[in-house]
């Protein structure tokens, strides 16, 4: 076995901050490395001085046993390599042969025209060699996430990429196309393309990967075999010290019903509707999760719920009173905490520091207005205590939001929602951005708040947290509430069947109901 | 969103445009049908404006600063770059054509190029220039496009009728006594009706072999690919190695040669540039915009409501001959800006480019 690159004591200095420190890093030929690691690890920084996106401080890049001074992808590309970033860099309108053979088309006709014959063809040559299941003809926009990524993959593997670097590969894919990304990782590797892919997921390093890299804070703190070790030792490799890895929340009786959904149906911005006919409800000292790849309706469906949109059917009832109509003060005002699934957006006023920023939501409460000015002093104290509970670092009150890295942002909102005191917490994505030790803390209080009483209602696209955390997990399907299961008595399989929109009892008919099957 | 989802929003969509179209046949079948049966009413007059092969002639000569100035917009839009400066560059490149025509003058020649097509080409290249000035302003300096645009266009307004009165002392240039003329095809210039295709304007020819050639660069270069590309995600394009900026810059000189076209045949034809309010040009600028945007960035389907457009002039004039009932031209000029609405509200099947009027950023700065 040769060796396919070799990162030789790399560093990377950025202006006030090391993202790499005197890293080594070293894989084999053929082989699958995870590089794994908490959120500002410093893995996708190590992984574009590979991709000639930065040029290291100090330190060689040595890629089949030659040192390489890469001044652009495009020499990284020559030797090789190809990444496959997180967000994929495809032309949704054109097709996938298009899209792969982008920037390198082949020509007839004196170069004046495309060939696209050929490039029909050497796509489908290209797809079948490693047993893609492509369609060359689809658009882009037609085609699932699990198509796209494979079609990014491709587009390396034309370019003549023996060595390829995925990013985050499995965010956004459901667990069976996790699976089969996984598949095409064996397919490729055996034969003789090496894989390094970037994760911070630890049972996704520990099943497709040979070998594991484990970075904390810049550096390297250890090289693993995958079988050769296991869950808790990566995992304190990961943070520095023990961490539990699984939230468990142990069978507690619920109590009243908090929130009632009833027949709710939502459009989206663009007036398609996004939320059809779903019903559930959510008692106290219970946590509801939704599970669900993103964009099936569940951010349209926490919306209608915290009054950011207007339901185009059915009715909510909190605390047992119809609040279809309240405004979102009045439901905040009645004790209705919600973290956003966009900090950016909806979470924080970036350029307000965190003093403002900790009062949003309570800016008419009479804890910090009683007579109508917001006393300062106080909400700089509540700022203050939140930034101390939650471990927000650095701990500047003072500073912009947009100062601190996005793990920091998230764990200020879950403090300042948590403080409110509420009755119902609305929790969209809560530990998304967010590395291991901040996971654990929000899982953590999160469960205290059910211990306590509160009702809870937690939306994700992780399915080991929702699936750990709930009493009951309704799944979403293109608007619909699939079905509610029990998670503790259910497999990741079956959630995940569900969520690609499958009931296990439709074997007979169509995948998809006709509307107005649940009513 | 499922695929079921996108697919009945298609349906929905392809029905629109079924009914739309639909509705245009009926109306036209409808005053033809009126016309046969009523002779000598308003519909039967209609009728022989519609078929005439004069209302035809006058149409595609109409449409011709209107599409060469859309399929400069599609490219550039295509690019990422909104050029709404379109009725800037016909106003300048007419201008400039007929000056420098008149500066050379009308009856010279230059190595054996008569003075008015060294005029014609001075034309586009001042068009060119002054995108070259927009593209370096939105893409160099990331201007804001449609602000940069804005002030193309004020600039040429401002501009050409100011030059004109620098020398002729009025904001209308004398007539340069000559024009481009006509370019006939014997035989095929007999053919009743459709003749008036090989009879015409060389502009005519032009914008007959631009509007197929434009759809041909578009769909099936690859520098038509990475100008698409370019518009919909322009990091698509920079990750495999093409110089998004490049690409841009070339769309967006390619609407200034285009447009310079258009706006050089608009006077050349006349033999005059009218500087008077709005110029000559009067909108047909922003009216290519209209037309693009309905054809849906297809240079053929530009063309076609180029076409329409420039028709409906065309009979709006004719009908103005026909003693009894004036329309009011200003009532048919309307016409482009209510099928606009008409189209993005209703139909909603115009699919802009993603990242059109976005700047672009490659990252290499922070590095």
């Amino acid at each position: 076995m040769s060796t396919a690159v070799h990162l030789d004591e790399i560093t990377k200095r950025f202006p006030g901050v090391v993202a790499n420190d005197d890293v080594d890093l070293t894989v084999e030929r053929g082989t699958v490395h995870a590089l794994l690691g908490e959120n500002g690890a410093g893995k996708t920084t190590l992984m574009n001085i590979l991709y000639g996106l930065y040029e290291p401080t100090e330190g060689t890049v040595h890629v089949d046993g030659e040192p390489r001074d890469f001044d652009s992808p495009a020499d990284a590309i020559d030797a090789g390599i190809g990444m496959i970033h997180q967000h994929f860099m495809l032309v949704d309108p054109m097709t996938v042969a298009e899209n792969i053979v982008l920037g390198n088309e082949p020509r007839k006709w004196f170069g004046t025209t495309v060939d696209r014959e050929r490039a029909r063809q050497e796509v489908i040559d290209l797809s079948n060699r490693y047993g893609f299941d492509v369609n060359p003809d689809d658009a882009i926009e037609d085609v699932s996430v699990g198509v796209q990524q494979r079609v990014e993959i491709l587009k390396a593997l034309y370019r003549g990429a023996d060595i390829l670097i995925l990013d985050e590969p499995t965010a956004v894919l459901t667990p069976q196309e996790v699976e089969e990304l996984f598949r095409v990782f064996e397919e490729l590797t055996a034969q003789g393309k090496t894989i390094i892919f970037i994760s911070h997921k630890l049972g996704e390093a520990m099943h497709a990967a040979d070998d594991i890299t484990v970075l904390r804070d810049g550096k390297n703190v250890g090289t693993v075999k995958a079988d050769e070790t296991s869950n808790e030792e990566l995992a304190e490799l990961m943070v520095g010290r023990e961490v539990l890895l699984e939230p468990k929340a142990e069978p507690q009786e619920p109590g009243d019903e908090v929130l009632a959904v009833q027949h709710l149906s939502a459009e989206d911005n663009r007036g398609i509707p996004a939320v059809s006919d779903v019903s559930f409800d959510i008692r106290e000292g219970e946590v509801f999760g939704i599970a669900g790849v993103d964009g099936n309706g569940q951010s349209q469906l926490v919306e209608a719920i915290t009054g950011l949109r207007t339901p185009t059917g059915g009715a909510i009832s909190y605390k047992g009173r119809d609040i279809t109509g309240a405004s979102r003060r009045s439901r905040i005002a009645d004790g209705m905490a919600y973290i956003p699934e966009d900090r950016h957006e909806r979470g924080l006023v970036m350029d307000f520091d965190l003093v403002q920023n900790g009062i949003l939501g309570s800016q008419h409460s009479p804890t910090f207005a009683a007579d109508g000015r917001i006393n300062w002093s106080d909400a700089r104290d509540h700022a203050e205590r939140i930034i101390d509970e939650y471990d927000v670092r650095p701990p500047h009150a003072d500073a912009d939001a947009e100062s601190f890295s996005g793990g920091n942002q998230q764990k200020f909102i879950v403090g300042r929602e948590f403080e409110r005191e509420p009755d119902l917490v609305v929790a969209t994505h809560p530990t998304r951005g967010v590395d291991i030790g901040a996971m654990e803390f929000i899982h953590e209080r999160l469960l205290d708040l059910r211990a306590e009483g509160k009702a809870v209602l937690l939306v994700s696209s992780k399915l080991d947290e929702v699936q750990g955390l709930s009493d009951r997990l309704g799944v979403m399907h293109d608007g619909e509430l699939m079905d509610i299961v029990d998670p503790r008595n259910t497999t990741e399989e079956e959630i995940g069947l569900l969520m690609a929109g499958e009931r296990p009892d439709a074997d007979a008919t169509d995948a998809e109901p006709p509307v107005g099957d649940a009513k | 969103m499922s695929t079921t989802t996108i697919d009945r929003l298609r349906d929905t969509e392809l029905s629109y445009r079924a009914t739309l179209a639909g509705g245009a046949l009926s109306v036209f079948l409808l005053i033809a049908l009126l016309g046969l049966a009523f002779p000598g009413s308003i519909w039967g007059n209609f009728l022989a404006i519609l078929t005439s092969r004069s209302t035809l002639s006058s149409a595609l000569r109409l449409s011709v600063p209107i599409t060469f100035a859309a399929l400069g917009g599609i490219f550039s839009e295509k690019a990422g770059v909104v050029n709404i400066g379109l009725e800037g560059l016909l106003i300048i490149s007419a201008f400039t054509a007929v000056i420098t025509t008149a500066v050379v003058g009308p009856e010279m020649t230059v190595l054996g190029l008569p003075a008015i097509w060294i005029g014609f080409f001075a034309g586009i290249l001042s068009s060119v220039l002054f995108s070259a000035l927009f593209a370096v302003v939105c893409i160099r300096f990331k201007a804001d496009q449609i602000i940069a645009g804005l002030a193309v266009w004020l600039i040429a307004l401002g501009l050409a009728p100011f030059a004109a009165t620098v020398y002729y002392g009025g904001v209308n240039t004398d007539n340069l006594g000559t024009t481009l003329g006509t370019w006939t095809i014997p035989v095929l210039s007999d053919i009743p009706f459709f003749g008036a295709f090989f009879d015409a304007d060389p502009a005519v020819y032009m914008m007959l072999v631009a509007v197929p050639a434009s759809w041909y660069v578009l769909n099936r270069t690859a520098f038509g690919r990475h100008v698409r590309a370019s518009g919909e995600n322009p990091k698509a394009l920079d990750t495999v190695g093409v110089d998004v900026s490049r690409v841009r810059y070339a769309g967006v000189l390619l609407s200034g040669f285009l447009a310079g076209i258009g706006g050089s045949a608009l006077s050349l034809g006349l033999g005059q540039f009218v500087g008077n309010n709005q110029t000559m040009v009067n909108g047909k600028g922003f009216i290519a915009i209209v037309a693009y945007l309905f054809g849906n960035y297809n240079p053929i389907g530009a063309f076609g409501a180029s076409f329409l457009f420039a028709g409906l002039e065309a009979a709006q004039i004719r009908l103005q001959q026909v003693p009894g009932y004036a329309i009011p031209d200003s009532l048919i000029q309307t016409i482009p800006y209510v099928t606009v609405l008409v189209v993005l509200a209703l139909v909603g099947r115009t699919r802009i480019p993603e990242a059109a009027g976005e700047h672009y950023d490659t990252g290499d700065d922070n590095r």
